[in-house]
């Protein structure tokens, strides 16, 4: 047994050797179950109480989270748009009708296009008239004034780059006028795929600070509806870390009740605009699904709400057991 | 000098508080490891002030207070939960948790020190049975009388055997034949090895036990009567225990 003289008046200083730790670590875990179990019946206890917290950071956690499965979203589309974009080669007016069949007949062999389809001028003349009902209008002119085109069709995968590479050997081909890679939307949608990323990550920050800030602002509550005992515990010789405990665990448990909070409330908004998304995704031919609402997204929710609890509680334990007087 | 393993000591020993006044001055004092004092003095004389530093809830001003020959004055914070774990206090208001048991109220320095729930049982019956209050062990302490609150009081302090036991008038709400009762209980605690310390000032008591008493006026010691208290004015400089 070493002893440090100078801070240890009755000599009990830490002993050292393997029955010492087998002692320590089943003091701690006995404390912790302890204070576990007093914790979940102190917040039980106060269940109004501890219920408007969760809300509150339930609130706090469901909007970044419900942005977060709006981006995962977004970029689910977007990576389904990259797997299989498309392109239109437009023949110059009164072009050559063999040169189109040409190339398709070419581009039909090349690995990297999936199908091609020749539309004919003749054939676009028609489908413009029947879309835009200006049928009239038309035929005051004199001769059709759309091209030959051809919609090519990539197979999924094709690197970005392999579009540049086509699109220029296209270009070069006899009678084109001019090529358009359809990726038009895929970049705006990239574009608004990044907008809320960013939203997400400013608005997780604002509403985690909340978060924190409801927790500190309960936990110290918690601590001055308790301030006598911790001021005895503080005299028979508890240390910091056994009276910070139980707020620790109020937090941690305020933490991950707030974390179920979200999850049920993003559940709830998705059960709420799920039919009239289910609407608008069907009309284009595609079944909803949604992404990322997994058990892994609702694990993180908890995590990230034990952890803001926990913070919260640190820090109003902090503050407020720093200067505690013992009588 | 060899240093007084087990014993009190302060040496020129000061208190000043903020607003200029001196609750202790100059108080050079030794205690014998498992002696029982008595510390008297009208109201305001220093008694809780000295309780309160050898407790280390305060800093002296000036002085060292050496237990077992180790200045408190010095001993680094993280070295104070230990500390106080072997040194256990009684207060005048009792100091004890309105929403918790008898029984837990004794338990709460025996948790603090890490132990087993069955062995926890198992000291605070023994502490609750030595002071009388073993039938009332589950009451809350509002459904007491003083002098039973004040007998929880006392089996907190030393349910965890510990080596110092401090009391701050300890007797005084209580009516004589009761003082009478609680005092017999500290000379228990005194006669197992444990030093005792009862500041008081009702002066009647605490001369019909016969033990040493150590009066304190403004501050200053005034007196050491009888017994193995050294008033240690001219004592060398005390010695770091090594």
């Amino acid at each position: 047994m070493s002893r440090n003289r100078n801070s240890d008046p009755f000599g009990d200083a830490r002993r050292t050797g393997p029955r010492a730790w087998v002692e320590r670590v089943a003091r701690f875990v006995r404390d912790h179950r302890r204070v576990a179990q007093d914790s979940v019946g102190h917040v039980s206890h106060r269940l109004p109480t501890s219920l408007l917290v969760w809300v509150l950071i339930g609130i706090a956690l469901a909007l970044p989270g419900g942005l977060y499965l709006l981006q995962v979203n977004l970029a689910a589309i977007a990576d389904q748009w990259q797997g299989r974009p498309g392109v239109s080669v437009y023949f110059r007016v009164g072009a050559d009708a063999d040169a189109a069949a040409a190339l398709q007949r070419e581009l039909t062999r090349d690995a990297r296009v999936e199908r091609v389809e020749l539309v004919s001028a003749d054939a676009a003349l028609r489908e413009f008239q029947a879309f835009a009902g200006v049928t009239d209008a038309l035929a005051q002119l004199d001769r059709n004034p759309l091209p030959t085109s051809l919609k090519v069709l990539l197979v999924d995968g094709t690197a970005p780059a392999e579009f540049d590479l086509l699109a220029a050997r296209i270009r070069a081909a006899r009678g084109v006028d001019e090529v358009v890679i359809e990726r038009t939307w895929l970049e705006r949608l990239q574009a608004m795929t990044g907008f809320v990323r960013r939203l997400g990550f400013v608005l997780a920050a604002l509403f985690a600070v909340g978060a924190v800030l409801v927790t500190a602002t309960s936990v110290r509550l918690a601590i001055e509806s308790r301030l006598e005992e911790l001021k005895v515990m503080k005299l028979v010789g508890a240390t910091d870390a056994y009276i910070r405990r139980p707020f620790l665990y109020f937090g941690l448990l305020y933490g991950l009740g707030g974390g179920v909070a979200a999850a049920m409330l993003i559940s709830a908004v998705l059960l709420i605009v799920e039919p009239p998304l289910a609407a608008l995704v069907g009309s284009y031919g595609t079944a909803l699904t949604i992404e990322g609402f997994s058990m892994a997204f609702f694990g993180g929710l908890l995590l990230l709400g034990g952890a803001l609890g926990v913070c919260g509680a640190l820090l109003a334990a902090r503050q407020r057991l720093a200067d505690l007087e013992v009588v | 000098m060899a240093p007084d393993v087990g014993a009190i000591e302060f040496h020129n020993v000061t208190k000043r508080f903020d607003n200029g006044t001196e609750a202790l001055r100059e108080v050079n004092l030794r205690l014998d490891e498992g002696s029982m004092t008595f510390l008297t003095g009208h109201s305001g004389a220093g008694k809780s002030t000295f309780l309160k530093l050898l407790l280390r809830l305060d800093q002296p001003t000036r002085g060292q207070i050496l237990v077992n020959g180790v200045n408190v004055v010095q001993l680094p914070d993280t070295a104070l939960p230990s500390y106080r774990q072997h040194i256990g206090a009684v207060f005048q208001d009792h100091h004890l948790l309105g929403h918790r048991s008898v029984y837990d109220n004794v338990a709460l320095p025996l948790r603090v020190a890490g132990m087993r729930e069955r062995d926890v049982a198992r000291r605070v019956r023994a502490a609750v049975a030595r002071v009388g209050l073993l039938a009332k062990e589950r009451l809350l302490p509002q459904h007491l009388s003083t002098g039973e609150q004040q007998r929880v009081g006392i089996a907190r302090a030393v349910v965890n055997r510990p080596r110092i036991l401090l009391a701050d008038e300890p007797t005084g709400n209580l009516d004589p034949d009761l003082s009478r009762d609680i005092m017999h209980l500290f000379e228990q605690f005194q006669q197992v090895g444990t030093t005792v310390i009862i500041a008081s000032h009702d002066r009647e008591l605490i001369e019909s036990l016969g033990k040493p008493i150590v009066e304190l006026h403004q501050g200053t010691l005034r007196s050491a009567e009888p017994g193995p208290v050294h008033d240690d004015e001219a004592t060398s400089e005390p010695q770091q225990k090594q």
